[in-house]
Formats: structure tokens, C-alpha cells, sequence
């Protein structure tokens, strides 16, 4: 079930893949918040998902993380129905599209790509116009979810004259005006400044925590790794890893020291042979990584070599790493739209 | 939940009852929605304004000039209160009602694409169908509710400035102003299915342009052609299945005797242009995929 790769040097650029199916999924596939099977989505030659498997179980936060382009935001539309799936299987809760039809989303809200209103009526208009859509109930509690999203006091405004922010945040309020138990969100913080970013990660972390199942796109792995339970990482169309954010961690390459010396080809050459030690080219610059024994022993050789350090920084953290060396494209990746992406999961 | 900020959603554990109960809000909802938003359009009013007010300023510029006699009930209209709404349903024919109706229909599906709002509405408790025929109907509205204004104000600002002498008819009879009344009135309604047909046709290309400019402009364009197409000579087939054919039925109920046999025909072609693009359109708006917004 565990398709278990042996360990790789560090820095080797066709990174394989590990992965895992999710042990809290089997045997519970009933409870599934979304169960996705071999989803896929041409547009004309292009195949931008390419038979994906995505399970999320019930009052998990579940992240679909990849860079610009992967698929993220075609997979979610087919989740709300706007696009048609080319092949596969996709329940929410256990119903389809195919059979039940607008139904599919009963409890399920969020937004695809940044939140879009009338501009021309109120926040507050507007989502008493979505509320009514939903059937009125929800009309009482328009109050509360402004209130939420903090934007009490600008809701009698019209959208048009609101930031993108603000967009955002009316967006997450006419989702939890659905009282949803599915919550999905696509690239919620693309476009926000800091402060932005840090409230509505507080936000998601907030709804999370009252027991809600979170769905979440996002391009960003700190986001991901700061929110999510687990993760699915895809690239061009395909999955490239799927499992829990730990066990992300432990494969994730120690992080790297980025040296800089009077002469990196030869210190390159003298690290070959060292006892823990992986140094790899990289941009002009070489990556060491390696214990702190290793590099304290590497550096004195270095200078015995008569071969001067000129800058060691810390280089990016170990998930960043590790989700760049997946997503990133190198001669070694298959092409575009084969399945050997897919195959060396399993 | 009193408590500010506090989350109003309901934990999802194993007790929680199941998905909020989406209730259906059915094609009723959405199209009074639908009536609310055009009811905030800037557009919407001005084109109501603008047929409940034009009409009278056309009665006051026509009484003070000579009657313009190359046109239909053009030499009567000092005569008599009931030629003038004649006079403006011609004109209305062939350039006014293209435009007035596909203000809103032209705009009304294309304005989604434009807003990108079509996923805001779709991933709420409403089918594809129910937008559409909530979106058909309340564009339908529209255009009855702008023709009724146009013809009231047309009827009443003329016999109010004009009086309601006796008409004359097509064929040279006299028609008491009672029965002048009633069929002028009549003539108004017989463009209602044409204008209907009209919508329809915005509606269409609303929907497959996804541009609201050529969902407003095409209508009024492809109006234009037709009347050119309809008054050149030997389109003898063709010309009946024209949709601006029918606005020219109502010359049938001033003749003596009184036709109504093209007015029946004219129902018929409008109902065959609205059932066909109205079926294009549905079908285009089911099955397309909404990658906008
Ligand atoms: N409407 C469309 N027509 C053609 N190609 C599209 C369309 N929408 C997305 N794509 C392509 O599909 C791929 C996946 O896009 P998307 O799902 O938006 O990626 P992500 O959300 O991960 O950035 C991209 O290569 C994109 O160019
Ligand atoms: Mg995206």
C-alpha cells in the first residue's frame, strides 16, 4: 500500500517520489468528505488534471499544494460543478453530479480563485441575494458571518468600492452563510498583503478548529504546512505526492548550508568521499548538507586546502525544499501528460 | 452566538446531523432576485424613463410641425389623438424595441461572464435551469413591462394633447373613437410577441458571446438587416419568417374588412424564433464549462 523508495542523496535532481495512501481513509471510505478517483480534465491537447486520487475524511484540513499551472483550481472546479470532468470518479458526502445533481453541494461552500460579486449592490446585498439562493434560511445570519470576516460597518457599502481584501473576506462570509460542513478554498491568501495573509490563516485555523472539514488549495508550502493535516501535491496535471504533512517532514532533505569559496570546484571535488556529507552545485553557489560534525570537518579541510569560505547562509527550509524539488521540472521528469508520475506512486 | 467573532458554524462531528438542508430556492427566487438586480441597474431605469417620456416630447414636436405625410398615419396625426401611437408603433418597429429589450436581455447572462459571478451563483443551492429560466423570465418582464409604458404613455400623452377624434382607417373607413381605442391598443399588443422574439434572440447571443456589448448591439443589428432584407422585392418565401414581419401585422385590424390572418402568422413566427434560440441558448448555458471569474 506503501510504495517505499530507497533513500536518495540529497540534491539529486530527479527527485522520486515517496508516497503514502492516508492510514485514517481505509476502511472508513463511507465517512469521506471527498473521495476523487482518476479525475481527469483535457482542455483540447492540454491535460490539465491527468487521473488524480484525492480522499479527504471528515474535520481533516486537507491542502492540494502546487506551483502556478498544476491543476488545483480545475480540480476544485469540478468539484462545484462548473466544469465537466473528462473521466473519473468525484462524491462529496457520497453523492455525484451525475445523480444528484445541484444537491452534490448541499453543505459544501467556498470559493474558486478570488470571491466575485455584484459590484454594483452592497456587501450586505449581495449576500442576501445568495442567501436566497440557498433557500433564505440563511438570511438571519448575515450579521454573524459579516461579523466573522470583519466587515461590520462596511457592509452597506458597495462592492465595487471594496479591496481586494475585503473581496476576499466577503467571500469566506458567503461561504459560512451556507453552514457548511465542507469548507473549500482556493488560493484563499493569493493576492493579500502580510497582514492579510496572517488573518486569514488565522481565519482558516479558526474555522478548522470548531470541527469543520477544510479543503485547500495553495501554491505555498509554509501555508500548507502551518494549516493542513495532510497534503496532495501535484504537478502538471498530476499527483506527485500524497500523505500526512509529517511524514512529509521526515523525507523532507536536511537544510542545506549555501556556501560560497575562493574556488567551489575544488571544494566540490574535496568534499567526494566525506563521511556524511552531500555537497551538490547549485546557482553558482554549492549546497552542503550533512551533520554538524560533517560540515564542521569539511570547512577545516577547506582551509588545510588552502580554499577560503567566502559567505555559508542558511539555505531554504527542508519542506520548501522538498516541495520545489517535486514541483520544479528537470531534463529527468516525464513529459507533460504521461503517467509515470502517477505509476511511481504505486 | 452572541459572542463577537465567535464562528456560526456547527461543529461537523459524529453527532452533526448531515449537510445543512439545501432548500431548493427554485426558479421563483432566483427571479426575483434577478428583478432586484435589474431594479439596481442605472440602465434598467433610464430605459423605463426613457419610454414613459419620450413618447409625450414626440406628441408635443409632431403637433407643432407639418405631419410628416410619407409615413403610415403620418398625414392624421393633427386629426386625430388615436394616428400619433400609431405613428410611434412604426417607429418603434423597426429601430426602438431591438434596442430597449436587449438592454437588459442582451446583457442579462453575458454580465455574469463579465462580473466572472457565474461560479458565485452556481455554487449555491440553484441549477443551471433555474438561472436560466429565472434570467429568461425576468428578462421577459422587462420587455412586457417596457412595451406596456410605451404604449400607455404613447395613448395617453397623444389623446391628452391631440384628443380622441374619430380615426381613419386603412381603407379610407372611419372608426369611432371607442373601438379607435381598442385597436390601437390591439396594434400595441401584436408586438409583443416579435419583441418577445426579440429578447430571445438577445438572450441567445448573450449567452454564447458571453459579451454583453454584442449581446446589446447584435439584436438591434440583426433587427436592422431584416427590415432592409423585408423591404426589398422578391424574398416572397423568405419574408414571412423575417422577426420583423410581425410588427407590421397590426396594418390588418385598420382595413375594411379586417385581416387577421398574418397577425395569427406572426404569433407563430415569433413563437418559432423564441422556442429555437431560447433551445440554443439553454443548451449552450448547460453544457459549457465556466472557467471565467
Ligand atoms: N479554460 C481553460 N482553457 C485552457 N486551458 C486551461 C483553462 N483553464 C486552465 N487551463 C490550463 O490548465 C492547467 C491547470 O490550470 P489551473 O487548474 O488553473 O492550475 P492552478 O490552479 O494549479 O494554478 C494550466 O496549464 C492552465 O493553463
Ligand atoms: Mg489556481
Amino acid at each position: 500500500m506503501c510504495a517505499r523508495r530507497p533513500a536518495l542523496p540529497w540534491g539529486v535532481p530527479a527527485f522520486i517520489v515517496t508516497s503514502c495512501r492516508l492510514p485514517s481513509v481505509a476502511g472508513v471510505t463511507d465517512q469521506l468528505a471527498v473521495r476523487i478517483e482518476g479525475l481527469t480534465k483535457r482542455y483540447g491537447s492540454l491535460t490539465a488534471v491527468d487521473g488524480i486520487d484525492i480522499a479527504v475524511a471528515e474535520g481533516e484540513v486537507y491542502g492540494v499544494l502546487g506551483p502556478n499551472g498544476a491543476g488545483k483550481t480545475t480540480v476544485l472546479r469540478m468539484l462545484f460543478g462548473l466544469i465537466r470532468p473528462d473521466a473519473g470518479v468525484l462524491e462529496v458526502f457520497g453523492r455525484s453530479w451525475e445523480q444528484n445533481g445541484t444537491d452534490t453541494l448541499a453543505g459544501v461552500a467556498g470559493f474558486i480563485e478570488s470571491p466575485k460579486f455584484y459590484p454594483y449592490l452592497t456587501g450586505r446585498k449581495n449576500l442576501q441575494l445568495l442567501a436566497g439562493l440557498d433557500g433564505g434560511a440563511a438570511r438571519e445570519r448575515i450579521d454573524e458571518v459579516l461579523d466573522v470576516v470583519d466587515l461590520t460597518g462596511r457592509d452597506r457599502d458597495k462592492v465595487g468600492g471594496y479591496s481586494f481584501g475585503m473581496r476576499q473576506r466577503l467571500g469566506v462570509a458567503a461561504s459560512l452563510l451556507r453552514d457548511p460542513r465542507l469548507l473549500v478554498l482556493d488560493e484563499p491568501a493569493n493576492g493579500l498583503d502580510p497582514a492579510g495573509i496572517r488573518d486569514m490563516r488565522a481565519l482558516v485555523h479558526r474555522l478548522a478548529d470548531s470541527g469543520l472539514t477544510v479543503l485547500l488549495s495553495s501554491h505555498d508550502m509554509a501555508e500548507v504546512e502551518e494549516i493542513c493535516d495532510n497534503v496532495t501535491i501535484m504537478k502538471t496535471g498530476s499527483v506527485v505526492y500524497h500523505g500526512t504533512i509529517s511524514a512529509l517532514r521526515a523525507q523532507a532533505p536536511p537544510q542545506a548550508h549555501l556556501l560560497r569559496t575562493t574556488d567551489d570546484a575544488a571544494a566540490a571535488r574535496l568534499a567526494a568521499g566525506a563521511e556524511g556529507l552531500s555537497v551538490a552545485t547549485a546557482e553558482g553557489q554549492l549546497a552542503v548538507r550533512g551533520t554538524q560534525d560533517a560540515i564542521d570537518a569539511y570547512v577545516r579541510t577547506l582551509a588545510l586546502a588552502g580554499i577560503a569560505p567566502r559567505s555559508l547562509t542558511l539555505g531554504e527550509a527542508p519542506l520548501e525544499a522538498l516541495f520545489f524539488m517535486l514541483t520544479e521540472a528537470s531534463p529527468d521528469s516525464p513529459p507533460h501528460g504521461t503517467r509515470t508520475d502517477q505509476e511511481a506512486l504505486s | 452566538m452572541t459572542t463577537a467573532r465567535a464562528l456560526p458554524t456547527t461543529p461537523a462531528g459524529p453527532g452533526h446531523a448531515g449537510p445543512s438542508p439545501a432548500r431548493p430556492a427554485g426558479v421563483g427566487t432566483a427571479y426575483r432576485w434577478e428583478i432586484t438586480k435589474l431594479a439596481a441597474l442605472v440602465r434598467t431605469r433610464a430605459a423605463l424613463a426613457a419610454a414613459l417620456v419620450l413618447p409625450p416630447l414626440v406628441v408635443l414636436v409632431l403637433n407643432g410641425q407639418t405631419p410628416p405625410v410619407d409615413t403610415l398615419y403620418g398625414r392624421y396625426v393633427h386629426d386625430s389623438g388615436y394616428a400619433v401611437p400609431l405613428l410611434l408603433l412604426g417607429f418603434a418597429t423597426q429601430f426602438v424595441y431591438p434596442l430597449l429589450t436587449s438592454l437588459v436581455a442582451g446583457d442579462i447572462f453575458a454580465s455574469e461572464d463579465h462580473f466572472g459571478t457565474w461560479k458565485t451563483v452556481l455554487t449555491r443551492s440553484v441549477s443551471r435551469s433555474q438561472v436560466f429560466w429565472a434570467k429568461t423570465l425576468a428578462a421577459s418582464t422587462f420587455a412586457v413591462v417596457l412595451l406596456g409604458v410605451l404604449a400607455t404613455s404613447s395613448i395617453v400623452s397623444s389623446l391628452l394633447l391631440v384628443g380622441h377624434q374619430p380615426l381613419t382607417g386603412l381603407t379610407g373607413q372611419t372608426i369611432a373613437p371607442g373601438r379607435a381605442l381598442g385597436l390601437v391598443a390591439a396594434a400595441w399588443a401584436t408586438d409583443l410577441p416579435p419583441l418577445i422574439g426579440f429578447t430571445a434572440l438577445a438572450i441567445l447571443l448573450s449567452v454564447v458571446s458571453r459579451n454583453p456589448a454584442v449581446g446589446v448591439v447584435g439584436p438591434v443589428v440583426i433587427g436592422f438587416v431584416m427590415s432592409l432584407v423585408g423591404s426589398v422585392g422578391g424574398i416572397g418565401l423568405l419574408r414571412p419568417a423575417l422577426l420583423t414581419t410581425p410588427l407590421e401585422s397590426w396594418h390588418g385590424l385598420f382595413t375594411d374588412p379586417s385581416f387577421h390572418g398574418v397577425i395569427w402568422q406572426g404569433v407563430a413566427v415569433s413563437a418559432v424564433w423564441t422556442a429555437v434560440c431560447l433551445f440554443l441558448a439553454y443548451s449552450s448555458l448547460r453544457r459549457r464549462d465556466i472557467t471565467g471569474g
